[in-house]
């Protein structure tokens, strides 16, 4: 997923390797990736559009009966990244606490999350435990992602808190702040500017992922477009469809971010 | 030593796709044996999640009345089968880019399909019906589960009939058991499949006949039918030659006691 390392010495340049399962974001200081976002998303806008005027039948009819499915979309991915820096941000406090329990049972957490397929996560989340407890599937989704995805920001977070020199603490400790009040006010929102690439990073890739949710016959982008080739047997033209859609979803995501980035001021040396 | 290391990366990447490679022409010489024997294979897609028509048993061997019944059909036809386990929302689309030669999974022939692929002659009647909880009150035709949720795998006629019916939700599944398990914790309050199906689910098995009950007669007539790719014409033939001859041993007869009764 994403290492984030930082020589504790600043004078030295700090490293930032970012490989993870979303797009890359474009940054302005990219002239390659910033000139392939424009392509693809202008590419992808111009190829729908000539689709849909061109052959109006199955294109128009598709993009017709998707919306409903792109909302579902959104709403999976936006609920479960919420919960999921929620559960990040103690899971990531609780793996760098020294309180030998607390850390045991952030630690085990992520292993344990971190060891299984989402798509497992989901079934189990939704037909194992659903005799047990009987949720709808909206709910199992978004708990199953944001479960799952916890786990991946608590490791963000906990790299991010780290990245952190140590004098920072030490400092806000000998003004008089108790060691919460030098986590919340000194050091997260410093940390916050190194995990905020890696956050959005996830925030592209949990989308992509959320059409893992179409098995639990949830009504999301991916499974109106398998309900609509399902019936009119045009595989070839759906499946094109979706593709592009979520590509023009998850570019002008990564857009966003870079924006949000720039705004907050994050150089990328 | 780097230069090494790298050279050692790429044989050992060669040797793969050299392995591999190999693999592939071992699978085409075996293909070709049985050609030249004389005994023509077809690769027939099925959906084995289908009990009592077409499922995976201990075992794992596909098997099932559609199973038992094409495979009866390829001997009086002078053939070979051999079942690929395929799932159901892109069955037809492998048919059409030639991934398998045909496909048995209960496919009722219905005028949308027959525009877009052909059928063998029909060879097994059936119907849609609807399931509901046993705790279900005065429920008597599809009509009276008026905003409730009703479930059926996607793509299938029940699906169709659903919609059909303004006022239901209509919830569709990757394959039907997964539509009775969420009937079975309460998500939904029905579910509309083929007269086999139900009977299989609601009447057979364990853990579903106290909790599930069918509802009335099916309220639609249908005819299965083998799908080929549109203009197949001579493998047609052939397995419409040995539904004949199936039908007129009554061989289709004992496999409907041996599944369906």
């Amino acid at each position: 997923m994403v290492e984030i390392k930082k020589q504790a010495d600043d004078t030295t340049k700090h490293v930032t390797i970012d490989v993870g399962d979303g797009v890359a974001i474009p940054s302005k200081k990219d002239r390659g990736l910033f000139t392939a976002w424009r392509v693809a998303f202008f590419g992808a806008i111009a190829i729908i559009a000539g689709l849909v005027i061109s052959s109006p039948d199955p294109y128009w009819d598709i993009l017709k009966f998707v919306p409903d499915g792109i909302l579902v979309t959104f709403q999976v991915t936006v609920e479960s990244i919420l919960l999921a820096l929620l559960i990040g941000l103690f899971t990531g406090l609780g793996r760098i606490s020294k309180n030998p329990l607390i850390n045991g049972i952030a630690s085990l957490y992520v292993e344990v999350i971190r060891g299984i397929p989402l798509l497992v996560q989901l079934f189990y989340l939704y037909f194992a435990l659903g005799r047990i407890v009987n949720m709808p599937p909206m709910t199992s989704a978004i708990l199953a992602m944001s479960i799952c995805y916890g786990a991946y920001m608590g490791e963000i977070f906990r790299a991010g808190i780290q990245s952190i020199p140590d004098g920072q603490m030490e400092a806000a400790r000998s003004l008089g702040m108790s060691s919460s009040q030098a986590m919340f006010h000194v050091i997260l929102p410093q940390a916050f500017k190194t995990i905020l690439p890696p956050v959005g990073n996830e925030f592209v890739a949990l989308l992509k992922d959320s059409s893992l949710v179409s098995i639990l016959a949830v009504s999301d982008l991916l499974r109106r477009g398998r309900e609509f080739a399902a019936e009119s047997f045009d595989y070839f033209e759906t499946y094109t469809m979706v593709a592009l859609i979520y590509l023009l979803i998850t570019l002008f995501l990564s857009k966003l971010i870079s924006i949000m980035e720039d705004r907050i001021g994050i150089e990328n040396e | 030593m780097k230069k090494f290391k790298i050279l050692g990366i790429i044989l050992l990447a060669l040797f793969v796709v050299m392995v591999a490679s190999s693999c592939d022409k071992q699978k085409d010489q075996k293909k070709e044996a049985t050609a030249e024997q004389g005994v023509r294979t077809i690769i027939v897609a099925t959906d084995a999640t289908w009990p009592p028509m077409e499922m995976v048993n201990k075992n794992k061997e596909i098997v099932g009345f559609d199973i038992d019944y094409l495979t009866a059909v390829a001997k009086e036809a002078g053939i070979k089968v051999e079942f690929k386990n395929t799932a159901w929302d892109g069955i037809f689309g492998g048919l059409s880019i030639d991934k398998y030669d045909a496909v048995i999974s209960s496919v009722t022939i219905t005028k949308k399909r027959q525009k877009n692929f052909d059928f063998s002659e029909p060879y097994i009647k059936a119907g849609q019906v609807l399931i509901v909880p046993t705790d279900m009150k005065n429920i008597f035709s599809l009509a009276d589960m008026k905003g409730k949720k009703i479930g059926a795998q996607m793509g299938t006629t029940g699906a169709l009939e659903i919609k059909e019916v303004p006022g239901i939700k209509l919830k569709s599944y990757d394959e039907i058991g997964l539509a009775f398990e969420d009937m079975a914790v309460g998500r939904i309050q029905g579910v509309v499949c083929d007269t086999p199906v139900a009977a299989d689910y609601a009447l057979q098995k364990e853990e579903y006949k106290s909790k599930f009950k069918i509802v009335g007669k099916p309220f639609t007539d249908e005819v299965y039918g083998i799908v080929f790719k549109k203009g197949n014409k001579e493998l047609i033939d052939i397995i419409n030659k040995g539904i004949a001859a199936v039908k007129e041993k009554d061989i289709d007869k004992k496999l409907e006691d041996k599944w369906l009764r």
